[in-house]
């Protein structure tokens, strides 16, 4: 890791009540989760559908609160922070939402929608810079300016998505935690996306925390990721190693289940990932045992905890590896 | 099963249409996965939309083509005569899940509704019939999640939930628009593995859109390369990947982090596609083609079937060939 920390996150957990048939439960979506970002730093996560990444990810922002945890930006705590330093955190960590329909407003024209973060803070001095502004950002995640005068549902839903990494960079943040920012986009449009993320990485040492379930992706951009595992950390390093030499069982099938892009190498059917795991009743000791090949008797009693595996910094959260 | 000549999807007023979908034609026969990739906002959603008769109203319509089910052109029905003409075995998996899930209704009815339409089953029948259908899509606890809302699930979640709702009428035509874009690769993987399954079990046929050429070339038997508007190319999946002809297919190819792993910046096709509706002449991708010549801006590209099952709509495609 290099440069200063921006962002330290410590043992968040997060949980929901629910009732299920005519039940009342609570889910664990996050549950003791730590990780740091370093100015211009990009950190990977990845991980199962439903294991908490986006939760994580919410709660980061401010828009979900943890039970329990501290989230530190730039040394200020997050969490207790008043309502004034709160509105100029928000500023400066925005959030990429994954779902871009649920967060673009249908009756507000794209270049409003874009130009949100700015108006409410009083960003633009002039109507002229304002819409300089737009039609910069629009251009820069690969859209016509002249977007900015039309509704979301003449978008394609590509188009909506650029729209909502838009949003996140006007005024520029410290951090933005995009949450599959590229996964509606054609391999095209994503290489360009991804060298605009790159650029404003390395130019303007911008922070990133990229959820994605593409490990292609997350290799291009990030020099580190976190692997996630029903709301906990379970393998974390240097992105690289992780492609190169899996060590978590889960992470290992991970790596395994990426689709090739070569009709002669099929997987389907060849590979077996057993049941998903189960919210509502945790097992006991590592959530992973019941799929895991390497599983033992320790394992289904014992939680196993995040250790150092290696010589680079490689943490994993496993008895038998 | 599935045919569609000259599909035309258009937009703005009558008096001067502009094509987003643009003479599209395709064939799909029992069994079979056509993959369909292309750029975004080149108009797969609209051609999917389109041959389900669901285009957005008022806004696209169908100006020029049909879509024929078995024989029977759907454009041509009202939405009451489509469930008649075989169109109700036809289902769609949207691109956006959150759109298309009812936000105060639990995931549970929502399923069982779909359940109810098509079989006819009554109300206890047709919940346990959707706890089925969620353990089929890899649902976790299937039966504590039928009385879960949308926003208590998962991105993943939903996109599930959207499979079993489109399961629910037993498909014998499923058009999938990036029906697994939200899901990590390791529930991908089973669900690709489902719907091949499916294929091969009951026949069905499969229109699969998806950026992802990774899922192309694990999934698909043909794949149909689209580009502002228009196909151009088409091949079985073996010879795309092996022996790609149009230039545009190439470059898609190039694009791929997996193929790029470590480069300081991944190579991009230069340029922006076409805004619809201005290309007036000559080859929709004669703007960004490396090979582009003189002709190509003037003269609109052949359809050319550089060998058996493979067409290519360019005048000069890689590799050669001959033209006719
Ligand atoms: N409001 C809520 N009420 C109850 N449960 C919730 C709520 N929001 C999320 N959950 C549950 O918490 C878990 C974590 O959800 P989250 O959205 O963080 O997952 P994710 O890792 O982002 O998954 P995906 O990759 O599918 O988007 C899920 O299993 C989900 O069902
Ligand atoms: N109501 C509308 N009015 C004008 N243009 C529209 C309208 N709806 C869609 N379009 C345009 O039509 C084109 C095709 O859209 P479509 O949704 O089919 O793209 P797509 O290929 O599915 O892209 P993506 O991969 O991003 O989902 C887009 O460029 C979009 O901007
Ligand atoms: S701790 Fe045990 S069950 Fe968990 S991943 Fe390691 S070997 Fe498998
Ligand atoms: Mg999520
Ligand atoms: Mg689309």
């Amino acid at each position: 890791m290099s440069g200063d920390v921006i962002l330290d996150v410590r043992d968040i957990m997060v949980s929901f009540s629910a009732r299920r048939a005519g039940r009342k439960y609570r889910v664990q979506a996050v549950d003791g989760a730590s990780l740091s970002l370093a100015e211009g730093e990009v950190l990977g996560i990845v991980g199962e559908s439903g294991c908490g990444k986006t939760t994580l990810g919410r709660t980061i922002v401010g828009l979900v609160r943890p039970d329990s945890g501290t989230i530190r930006f730039n040394g200020a705590d997050m969490i207790g922070a008043g309502s004034s330093s709160l509105r100029e955190m928000r500023l400066k960590v925005r959030m990429v939402f994954q779902d871009p329909n649920a967060s673009l407003n249908p009756r507000r024209a794209i270049g409003d929608s874009v130009a949100e973060a700015g108006d409410i803070s009083g960003f633009f001095k002039t109507r002229a810079e304002r819409s300089a502004a737009i039609a910069a950002t629009l251009t820069a995640v690969g859209l016509n300016p002249a977007f900015a005068d039309r509704y979301p549902y003449e978008l394609s839903g590509g188009q909506r998505q650029r729209v909502g990494i838009a949003r996140a960079i006007l005024p520029t943040p410290s951090i933005i935690i995009a949450d599959e920012p590229v996964s509606a986009l054609d391999v095209s449009v994503q290489a360009q996306v991804l060298n605009l993320m790159m650029d404003l990485r390395d130019q303007l040492r911008l922070s990133m925390l990229f959820i994605s379930h593409d490990l292609g992706v997350i290799g291009q951009i990030s020099s580190r990721v976190a692997v996630m595992y029903m709301g906990r950390i379970v393998e974390h390093a240097r992105t690289r190693t992780v492609l190169d030499q899996p060590l978590h069982p889960y992470t290992r099938a991970l790596v395994a289940a990426i689709p090739k892009p070569d009709p002669s190498k099929r997987i389907l059917g060849a590979i077996e990932m057993g049941e998903p795991p189960s919210l509502f009743t945790r097992p006991r000791g590592c959530a992973y045992a019941p799929r895991c090949p390497l599983a033992s008797d320790r394992c289904f009693v014992e939680v196993p905890n995040l250790r150092s595996a290696g010589t680079d910094g490689r943490t994993i959260a496993c008895h038998n590896v | 099963m599935l045919s569609v000549r000259d599909l035309t999807v258009s937009v703005g007023p009558a008096t001067a249409p502009v094509d987003i979908v643009a003479g599209v034609s395709f064939g799909l026969a029992k069994g079979e996965i056509l993959g369909l990739v292309g750029e975004s906002g080149c108009g797969k959603s609209m051609t999917s939309l389109a041959v389900m008769g669901l285009l957005p109203q008022p806004g696209p319509r169908v100006r020029v083509g049909e879509v024929l089910l078995e024989g029977c052109d759907v454009t041509q029905l009202q939405p009451w005569q489509r469930v008649e003409a075989g169109h109700g075995r036809m289902a769609m998996i949207f691109q956006e899940p959150m759109t298309s899930l009812n936000p105060v209704r639990r995931i549970g009815d929502q399923i069982a509704e779909a359940v109810r339409v098509h079989e006819g089953i009554s109300g206890a029948a047709a919940l346990s019939r959707a706890c089925e259908l969620l353990e089929l899509v890899r649902m976790p606890d299937p039966r504590m999640q039928l009385s879960a809302y949308p926003h208590q699930l998962s991105g993943g979640q939903r996109q599930r939930v959207m499979i079993a709702i489109a399961l629910a009428c037993r498909p014998q035509v499923l058009v999938a628009d990036e029906p697994t874009t939200a899901l990590d690769v390791t529930i991908q993987v089973q669900i690709l593995g489902l719907l091949r399954e499916l294929c091969n079990r009951l026949d069905m046929a499969i229109l699969f859109i998806t950026h992802d050429m990774g899922v192309v070339a694990q999934l698909a038997d043909r794949v149909a390369v689209m580009y502002a508007g228009r196909i151009v190319e088409t091949a079985a999946v073996d010879e795309l990947f092996g022996k790609p002809r149009h230039h545009y297919t190439r470059g898609l190819m190039d694009c791929m982090p997996s193929r790029n792993s470590g480069a300081r910046r991944l190579p991009t096709i230069s340029g922006q596609p076409p805004v619809p509706g201005t290309v007036a002449a000559g080859c929709v991708f004669a703007l960004r083609c490396a090979a582009v010549r003189d002709v190509c801006r003037v003269a609109t590209p052949p359809r050319m079937e550089v060998s058996r099952g493979h067409e290519v709509l360019c005048a000069f495609p890689l590799g050669g060939g001959e033209l006719p």
